[in-house]
This record gives structure tokens, sequence and C-alpha cells, in this order.
């Protein structure tokens, strides 16, 4: 950590930020690098706060970055190759694995693709479940960016990994709800074509609602770790700001966009699921810096709480699958145009591009657009002009997942 | 998608492109829709006019790659190989917040525009799809692999690249 950083910072009004000016990511340093004035220093593939395995060369000037290439890759696993292999019925456990914080969003993602080629409608409870689901999953998955940020930034939060552990052990009551729902902490394959199929045990929405009122007491306190600390504010504020036209031109449409002045969620924009039944209020901030982008993931906890309670009030009767249960690989069968499907993940926007074969059981092409690809990309954008100290901070606050960037 | 834009669209397919392909498509869609078929000289015109009407928003590039089948009774003489990109731009703003996609068709030794200069977002996508496909982008400032290593030889999303494929260990 940089140790003259705090004195020398100045600390400006959060909502008055202006972004710096746009770099641009090829510049050549050919003449620097010939008499020695410049140093390259490799951060990862395997660092901490790379959350996960992503390198990025960066070229220091001093304590300042004057370059930075990012490489990811190293999760690499042709998950969409693989996918031409198998049947739709075989692809929902694969895509699991992709983004592995949030696998919820992903399955559903992929069924909906299906389901809009094939014209299914899914049943209201089906919907109704996967709209708890989905935000429970929000919830779980902005407690491990916060704590993760947290840790990323050191002793700015007290201590490092305290937050890191507190909001592992939140997170901790939405797998065990998911756990009693579907039988798995993690890849779940609850999501299939045509609705759910593991239906609400008796008596699960009481447990649910218990976790609620636990995280949502302890989110007070996570929040005021954050903003309400001089030491975190300083480490945050004016950090990494990314202007709202460069967020646009990247493609940033989730929490990342919305700390950008980005007023866009698709839950509430284009509905889908059982959102157009829902008041949904979208947290957008202007600042576009590291402690928007903290803040944000806040808020947005705090209304996917109110909007589980809301579901869990009211989960409506009837079927949860408009189609029959699996009995083999072959036997979901989708023809039709290509079409591409787009849901609010925790991450942004979470899209799939599918082709299907001819004979429907297969996709010919298909292409997950992963909201966490587009979020690494701005590492070159945003890097440079900035201290070593804090390329740790921005690549924290923006919470991509390898497993998704990489596929 | 406002009426108004629609009929920009129109007339901007209307234009003959200033190259046109070899090969056009056998069968364009002439009404502005979804997956609509663009000749690639209009590509880079259409992302800037998209962008022009608040289609601001990268979502992403999806190419795929279509040998040339087998000549059957059925289809006694197939389409020749090509490659489908497809390009996806959402307009945050508007009600609905629209996302809008069209597809372009390329002979293999032909390239695409790159849209890096309207949309930075562009780039690491564009790359990928290189990398994975092997579609062309031309005018990208830096069309070097992205997921795979640099020495990886082939594109293995083609549909011509056996999963099986013999390749240099990993160092």
């Amino acid at each position: 950590m940089s140790t003259d950083h705090a004195s020398t910072h100045v600390v400006t009004p959060w909502t008055a930020l202006t972004p710096p000016p746009r770099v641009d990511p090829y510049v050549d340093l050919s003449e620097f690098e010939a008499d020695g004035d410049l140093m390259v220093l490799n951060l990862g593939p395997q660092h901490p706060s790379t959350h996960g395995v992503f390198r990025i060369k960066l070229v220091l000037d001093g304590e300042v970055i004057v370059k930075a290439v990012g490489y990811p890759g190293y999760l690499h696993r042709g998950v969409e190759k693989l996918c031409e292999k198998l049947t739709f019925a075989n692809i929902t456990p694969i895509l699991d694995k992709n983004d592995y914080l949030a696998p919820m969003t992903s399955e559903q993602c992929f069924n909906m693709a299906l389901e809009k080629i094939a014209g299914v409608e899914v049943p209201r409870r089906g919907r109704w479940i996967r709209t708890l689901l989905a935000e429970l999953q929000r919830i779980a998955s902005h407690l491990i960016a916060i704590g993760t940020f947290a840790m990323d930034i050191g002793g700015a939060i007290g201590g490092g990994t305290n937050l890191f552990m507190w909001t592992f052990r939140e997170r901790e009551l939405i797998l065990n709800a998911f756990e009693e729902l579907t039988g798995s902490r993690f890849h779940y394959n609850t999501s299939c074509f045509g609705g759910q199929r593991h239906d609400l045990p008796a008596g699960w929405d009481l447990g649910v609602i218990k976790a609620l009122d636990q995280i949502e007491r302890r989110m007070v306190e996570y929040a005021d770790f954050g903003t309400a600390n001089p030491i975190f504010v300083n480490r945050c504020r004016g950090i990494g700001v990314l202007g709202r036209d460069l967020a646009l031109e990247l493609g940033l449409s989730g929490p990342l966009g919305r700390a950008s002045g980005i007023d866009h969620d698709l839950r509430r924009d284009a509905p889908y699921h059982c959102y157009d039944e829902l008041q949904i209020n979208v947290p957008v901030l202007t600042a576009g810096d590291c402690e928007a982008r903290y803040d944000i993931r806040v808020q947005e906890v705090r209304e996917s709480i109110r909007l589980s309670r809301q579901l869990l009030a009211g989960v409506p009767e009837g079927p949860i699958c408009s189609e029959k249960p699996n009995i083999g690989p072959t036997s979901v069968r989708v023809k039709g145009a290509p079409a591409y499907v787009a849901i609010e993940g925790p991450r942004g926007e979470l899209g799939t591009f599918l082709i299907p074969t001819d004979k429907g059981t297969q996709p010919y092409r298909m292409k997950i657009r992963p909201p966490s690809l587009h979020a690494v990309a701005v590492v070159e954008h945003l890097l440079p002009g900035n201290n070593l100290s804090d390329a740790v901070a921005i690549l924290g606050s923006l919470d991509p997942i390898m497993g998704e960037v990489d596929r | 998608m406002s009426p108004e834009l629609e009929a920009e669209i129109a007339a901007l397919l209307a234009d003959p492109p200033a190259d046109p392909p070899a090969d056009p498509p056998a069968d364009p869609l002439q009404v502005i829709a979804e997956g609509m078929i663009v000749p690639a000289a209009h590509h880079h015109a259409l992302a800037t006019l998209l962008k022009a009407h608040g289609y601001g928003l990268y979502v992403t590039v999806a190419a795929s790659h279509w040998p040339q089948e087998k000549a059957s009774r059925k289809e006694p003489n197939p389409p020749p190989e090509r490659f489908e990109v497809a390009t996806v731009l959402r307009n945050p703003t508007a009600p609905g917040a629209p996302a809008f996609w069209w597809s372009v068709h390329l002979a293999p030794a032909e390239a695409i525009d790159s849209i890096v200069d309207l949309f930075a977002g562009a780039d690491w996508q564009e790359r990928e799809q290189w990398d994975l496909v092997g579609v062309v982008f031309a005018n990208h400032p830096n069309l070097k692999r992205l997921m795979l290593p640099e020495d990886w030889q082939g594109h293995p999303l083609r549909k011509d690249y056996a999963i099986d494929t013999p390749h240099a260990p990993w160092r």
C-alpha cells in the first residue's frame, strides 16, 4: 500500500466527480522502454484481488500506471464448444459453473432463450419462483462482492478479512435455503425448459424470512463499514472514476453502469419473469468511483430483500412447469429462428444468443454474453493514470467472476 | 424502435454498397426486424446510425461458422461456406430498453468492419470472436487472441475443428 496516498489524497464532494479524460489503451511506449524509465509489473494471474485467474500487465512510471493490458483466458474451458456437443437438457448444469456466485441466473437465462425460441410460456407460479430465486441469488452474490472488496482494500475496513467472513456468514443463510429447495448448495440445476424442477417445500418461506431479517439487520452495519468510515472513504472516493459514456460503450449495464449514472435495469425496463407485477426501485449513483460501486451493491441488496419479502408473501398456486419432466437427454426439442435473450444478473446484463440446430435437440451456436467480461475489459481504460495501490481497489470494485469471463 | 429510425435504416440499406459482395445473401430480409441480414458494406454505417439514435449500450457480437453441406435431394445446391456475425446493441434510455441485433454474412476470406471506433467494448468481444471462430475484423487496432494462447493453431468454434484436434501442450 502506498504510504503517502492517504495524506495527499483530497476528498472531493461525492457527486461532483468528473471522469478523467479517455486514455488510449494502445499507447505506444517504445521510446520510453529504451532508456529504462518504465517498469513492467505483472498483476496476477494468481493474485487474490483478481478474484480468480486474471493477469494484468502494468507499465509503471514510478507509482503511476501508464498502461494496462489485460490477459484473460486462464480459465477458458470451451463451454460454448461443449454446449454444441450436448443436448439442451444437458446444458443447464454446465452453465451453473459459469458464474459460480450466481448460477441461478445463468441457468434461467439459457432456459428463457429456449422458451423464447420454442414459444413456450412458463406458468405463473414457475415464473414467480424464478423471480424469487433470482432475487435471493442477487443478495448472495452482492454479499460476496461487498466482502471481497473489503478484503481487497485491506485495512481500510477494520482488519480486512472481518467483513469478508461476515458476509460469507450471511450468504450461508441463503445457500442453506437453496440447499433445502434443490438439494445442492452451488450448482442447482433447478431451472428447466418450461419452468422449474423443484417446488417450494412446506415451511420453506419461514426460514427464508428469518434469514432476510438477519441479513437486513446486518446490512446496516456493512453499509456503515463503507460510507461512514473515513479510512474507507479516503481509500475509495474519487478512485477509478468511470464516466457514463465510457460505461455505455463498454457495455456495462449492471451495478457498474448504475454507479456511473446509467439509469437502466432490465428488471424494470424490459420485465421478464414476474417483474412486471412488482414495483422496483432502481438505485442510481452518478459518482462512478469505487465508493459508488460499493454503495450501489449495498442499496441493491436492500432492494432485493424488500422484493423477496414481497414475493414470499404472494406465491401463487398452480403448476411450476408447463412441460413434462425431462425423461431423457433428447426430450427437449426446440426449433426456430435464432434469438437473443437477456436478463439482469447480479453483475449486469447476462445474455444468451442461441441458434438451434435443424433437428432441434442441440445448439448450433451458443454465445453467452457475460457481464464480467465487459467489466474486466474496463481495466485497460480505467487503470492508466492511477496509483499502483489503487489498481487493486479498482479491480475489486468491478467484482468480476473469472468463470464467466473465460467460459 | 421508432418509425423514423426504421425509415432511416431502410434508406441506408437501399443505397447500393460501394463494393458489392460477389455473393450476395440469397434472401435478404426486406423488413427492418431483429435478425435482419445486412450487407457487410453497411455494417459499420448501421452501427453508427443506431448509436446516434440512442442504441449506445454495446451488448455483444456472436460469430458462427456454416460450412457447405453435402448436396441432398432436399437441397440440391447447398449454399457455400459462410460466416454469420450477429451484433447486438441496446437502447437503455428508450421505454422498454429495446435490444436490436442484425446479422452479416461473410464469405470465408471476407472481413467485416470493426466497430471499435464506435464502441470501446467491441475491442475484446471482436478479439474473442476472431480467436474462437476466426472471423477477421478489419481496422481492429489489436486483433490478437484473447482466450487461447498466442501460439494456438486453428479456431475451435469452427465446425471443421474436430474436438480432439491435437495441439501443442500448454507450457
